[in-house]
């Protein structure tokens, strides 16, 4: 037995309240991050409601979607909706054009973009606020309001009703975004390093397409994400521009199944997801290049 | 218009490349009428097998003409519409909305067939509210396709178990609905008749079955008319009705009142024939239900009379700027010849563009058929389109059933309202 | 012939270009761009312009034809009390949005710092989930979250009794209803901002923060004086972005209304759109779009100014 009073009993008695509050703050510590975690979980549970409510709608039938007091699991589970949804004509057909429209449209987008990055990243030139400034102004602009412009403009041209009509005004329309955004990857990356490979005998764009070029690797995926979702999801010029059924694109499908009675809200909740889902794979699929890339560039804005 | 001349070439070249690849609308008219006719129908308006067989006898007469028939959506047609017709290939074709003609017809978009009237088959029995929709100025700009018109659809076993039977007067409509509460009074979200508060189009019978009317035409000058004594006395009767029998969203649209007739704790709602079939769609209503529905007409004040009821559908029109017009007047009139109209009757279940194939109804159509023939249509000005677009008559329905504003004062809101934009105002 | 031409190898002396060429270069890299934006886009907004001094309605529009009207458009604007009613309102909700926007997905940013692993994967995938998905598709979700009667909010809250929401309208009310727009708008931009920042909080060394703590500053003290300005940058960019899109609100509004919103719920950008679509007064429309852009600008013009001051440091 330890004496309390003796030189041991005091170090054993300290050893001891410090183990004490030791583990009290262990404690302290799990509890803060067990509340961390939870409120985390509640901010996903809050934000994920409405599409869980989009997806769980697309597999109830019909009656169980319109019925006073809502159903919170779909039971009976039924797959009708996403079938009707697929067989609606065009449906591969749309499914084909938006792939086209927003594959083009990024290719060039990122090669144009990419340029322009390192153009105003890299120099100091005249006109380069003058450009930087533009960049941003063009995309106040409401797209809404030059539909008849760009109507009549690609009308005059022969480009309605043409998927290239549809990629050019995207591009046009993405594009400022891309180059910001891809501007500041790019000056991220330490200058000195294309220097170097230019000591070693490249030539300036040398340079940056066999440097810089694969380091922005993740702020080229980032763009790119960016990109896509604008064009993917982008509905009133497609809508306009595009009148054959077998020419239009997935966002304009989405709108058939809004008819004058209201939307048929099963069918569109399946074809909702089905029009998601491709989105979603991609950053799935890319999203560790995408928190890189983040992390790479965007600090400086 | 210069400015779109110089950025022409700048364009134009590079788009050359582009445009190599891109499709080509229809090519350039030529006595041998080749190309392609492009049609615009809207989404459901026609069955497919009436469409494969308008597009086969045309091509028996027009061998080189392909004809590419595209099914737009409603929302927001308008838009695409303008757009289309102001560019340079607008569709040779288009089903327009009734009271969407006048407004193209107005500004120069569609092709004046008033000489060639007799070449469409019964054009002597069209329907005259759908005529009415066609004739602008005394010209006629396009041809009937299609009318709808709306009835009463009621639960037959509801009316069964509380003992009633379809009304014959407006008074009685109110006698029926009120026993029909009491008997679903356990019910807090039975409606005896189901009335979306924006639902002009149903507001309508009221107002013309006390002789009143939207608005008025006296040569070029338009007077709204829906703060007149017998324009305020129907809306009373219906706001009446609406606040004793509708626990419907009276802020709200039409849109869902099928799929909400369908959940069961409605009796009756104003609606077009071809609701039935929505009702008892499985995809959000009801299959169970389609021996039960019954429909009769909506009554006048004046027992054992109808009201008159809006006839809505559609028309079909040729651009102007069509360059196949010959061949587009063609394909319209076998489209709405006799054999085909009368399949858009039976088979799509619509009704015809003529009186005399009004007989071509069953089942439940008949009820919807027959309304038509005491049927009525907007004011066909150019700018009606307007008025629909600024929501005036929706807006004062609004007010009358949420009780904001008393009857006389939004009429005469409303009407003013008309006033002004009939005559080109805002 | 026998004389035999040799070429200098390309690849092994150092190329230097002269200074002509390196001066031209920036240029070279940017004019694709400049093709490209200026190509698109400089017909259709100078057409837009050119259409906002006319009267151009449908029949001009199909006869390619309008009437000179020079600045009357803009003058019969402004002096529409409708106008002016329609701009302050999109200005103050686009403050609330943008507010809500920036200081929520703020604080969900500094959250996913302290979470474990497993929970921002979690969080992330959530938020991922919700930016992917169409705007127009969320906003017909949200309008079926909100319906009269068959809306699943207005159930839960009579569940939890809040009050009684059953058939309850939602847009009855201006109040109400533009909250509910701020709820759907708000919901829809934090994905991107939330993202944004964190990858911006990730870049925020520790050991300052540590220090800080270490010096004995609280929470917020840490946040104010040390994270803060070190992600000014980022929160200079996605204000600058958040209020743009914000002020051109258009979608979310015009589908809940079922296309037919009353002018209680216009926007700056509803309006346009109704001018030149709904009544086809396309001059009126575009005149409207104008004053748009130049609104903005002014609203951005601080923003705009920090962001490129930013963009030549760096």
């Amino acid at each position: 037995m330890i004496a309390p009073g003796t030189a041991q009993g005091v170090r054993v008695g300290a050893a001891r309240s410090a183990a004490q509050a030791g583990l009290r703050i262990n404690v302290g510590q799990r509890v803060k991050q067990l509340l961390y975690d939870v409120v985390g979980l509640a901010v996903a549970a809050v934000m994920l409601f409405p599409i869980y409510w989009m997806i769980a709608t697309a597999f109830k039938p019909g009656r169980d979607i319109l019925s006073l007091t809502p159903k919170w699991i779909p039971n009976p589970i039924t797959l009708e909706n996403f079938q009707y949804a697929v067989q609606r004509p065009y449906f591969v057909d749309d499914v084909r054009n938006s792939l086209v429209i927003v594959g083009s449209m990024l290719v060039i987008g990122l090669a144009v973009a990419f340029l322009a990055a390192v153009g105003t990243a890299r120099f100091g030139f005249k006109g380069r606020t003058g450009y930087l400034v533009m960049i941003i102004g063009v995309q106040m602009v409401p797209l809404n309001a030059l539909i008849i412009p760009v109507y009549l403009m690609l009308d005059s041209v022969g480009q309605t009703d043409a998927l290239p009509g549809v990629v050019a005004v995207y591009l046009a329309v993405v594009l400022p975004f891309m180059i910001w955004t891809l501007r500041g990857f790019v000056a991220n990356i330490p200058p000195e390093l294309e220097e170097a490979a230019m000591i070693d005998g490249c030539t300036r764009v040398g340079a940056a397409v066999r440097i810089t070029f694969p380091l922005v690797g993740p702020g080229l995926v980032a763009t790119a994400i960016f990109g896509f979702i604008q064009a993917w999801n982008e509905y009133i010029v497609a809508y306009v521009l595009l009148s054959s059924p077998n020419n239009q694109t997935l966002t304009v499908w989405l709108a058939s199944f809004t008819t004058n009675h209201g939307p048929e809200w099963g069918p569109l909740m399946a074809a909702a997801t089905l029009t998601g889902l491709p989105v979603v794979a991609l950053f799935l699929v890319l999203q560790r290049y995408l928190a890189g890339g983040l992390t790479a560039g965007a600090v400086k804005g | 218009m210069n400015f779109r001349k110089a950025w022409f070439s700048v364009f134009t070249i590079a788009v050359a490349l582009v445009a190599a690849c891109g499709g080509t609308s229809s090519s350039n008219n030529s006595a041998n009428q080749s190309g392609t006719l492009t049609v615009w129908l809207m989404s459901g308006s026609a069955p497919q097998s009436v469409v494969d067989g308008v597009n086969a006898d045309f091509k028996a007469k027009y061998p080189n003409i392909t004809v590419k028939v595209e099914l737009q959506q409603w929302g927001d047609i308008g838009t695409k519409l303008d757009t289309a017709y102001a560019g340079s290939t607008p569709p040779d074709v288009v089903e327009l909305g009734n009271t969407l003609v006048a407004k193209y017809a107005a500004a120069g978009a569609l092709e004046d067939i008033s000489g060639k009237k007799s070449s469409f088959d019964n054009s002597g029995t069209w329907l005259q509210s759908l005529t009415d929709s066609c004739t602008v100025n005394g010209k006629l700009y396009c041809v009937p396709y299609y009318a709808g018109s709306r009835a009463i659809i009621y639960r037959k076993d509801f009316f069964d178990a509380a003992g009633v039977q379809p009304p014959d007067s407006l008074d009685g409509l109110l006698t029926v609905g009120k026993k029909l509460m009491t008997a679903h009074s356990s019910d807090p979200n039975f409606s005896a008749l189901y009335y979306p508060g924006k639902y002009w189009y149903a507001a309508l019978p009221f107002v013309w079955d006390f002789g009143g009317n939207i608005a008025t035409q006296s040569g070029s000058k338009w007077t709204g008319g829906l703060n007149s004594s017998s324009s305020q006395q129907g809306l009373t009767t219906l706001s009446n009705i609406v606040s004793q029998l509708s626990k419907a969203d009276k802020s709200g649209d039409e849109a869902k009142q099928d799929a909400a007739f369908a959940q069961g704790h409605i009796a009756m709602i104003i609606a077009n024939g071809w609701e039935v079939g929505v009702i008892t769609d499985p995809k959000a209503g009801d299959p169970s239900l389609k021996d039960k529905l019954g429909a009769f007409a909506i009554p006048s004040h004046n027992a054992g009379q109808t009201a008159p009821v809006f006839l809505g559908g559609s028309d079909l029109a040729v651009a102007a700027k069509s360059k196949l017009q010959d061949a587009a007047n063609a394909w319209v009139q076998t489209f709405t010849n006799q054999k085909n109209m009368a399949q858009m009757a039976t088979v799509g279940g619509v009704i015809p563009n003529n009186t005399s194939q009004l007989n071509l109804a069953s089942g439940l159509n008949s009820v919807f058929f027959n309304a038509a023939k005491n049927s009525r249509f907007v004011p066909n000005s150019q700018n009606w389109a307007n008025v629909e677009n600024a929501n005036v008559l929706p807006d004062m329905l609004v007010k009358i059933f949420t009780k904001q504003q008393d009857i006389p004062t939004a009429t005469k809101a409303a009407s003013d309202r008309i006033t002004s934009i009939l005559n080109g105002g805002g | 012939m026998g004389v035999a031409v040799t070429t200098p190898d390309l690849e092994s002396a150092p190329r230097r270009p002269g200074p002509l060429r390196v001066a031209l270069l920036p240029y070279a890299l940017i004019s694709p761009s400049l093709l490209v934006i200026a190509g698109i886009l400089a017909f259709p907004l100078g057409m837009l312009v050119w259409l906002s001094l006319q009267h151009y309605g449908l029949r001009e529009l199909i006869q390619h034809s309008g009437d000179w009207v020079g600045l009357g458009n803009y003058q019969a604007i402004l002096a529409d009390p409708l106008f002016r009613q329609v701009v302050v309102r999109s200005l103050l909700f686009t403050f609330a949005c943008v507010g809500l926007t920036i200081a929520l997905s703020t604080l969900i940013a500094l959250l996913l710092l302290k979470v474990r692993q497993a929970v921002r994967v979690i969080v992330m995938s959530a938020l991922v989930f919700v930016w992917a998905t169409p705007v127009i598709v969320t906003v017909d979700i949200w309008q079926w979250m909100f319906d009269y009667e068959f809306g699943v909010i207005n159930y839960l809250l009579t569940q939890l009794h809040l009050g009684n929401f059953i058939h309850h309208n939602w847009f009855d009310s201006p109040i109400q209803g533009w909250s509910v727009f701020v709820v759907v708008v708000v919901w829809g931009a934090i994905p991107f901002v939330t993202i944004t920042l964190f990858a911006g909080l990730l870049q925020v060394p520790a050991d300052v923060v540590d220090s800080a703590k270490v010096d004995g500053a609280g929470p917020l003290q840490t946040f104010r004086f040390v994270t803060a300005p070190m992600l000014k940058p980022i929160f200079l960019i996605v204000t600058c972005l958040s209020t743009i899109w914000d002020f051109g609100v258009f979608t979310q509004i015009y589908v809940m209304l079922n296309q037919r919103p009353s002018s209680d719920y216009f926007t700056i950008a509803i309006y346009s759109y109704r001018e030149s679509f709904g009544v086809t007064q396309y001059g009126l429309g575009a005149a409207i779009a104008v004053v748009l852009v130049v609104i903005l600008i002014f609203v951005t013009l601080f923003y705009v100014r920090e962001t490129v001051r930013v963009a030549e440091i760096g």
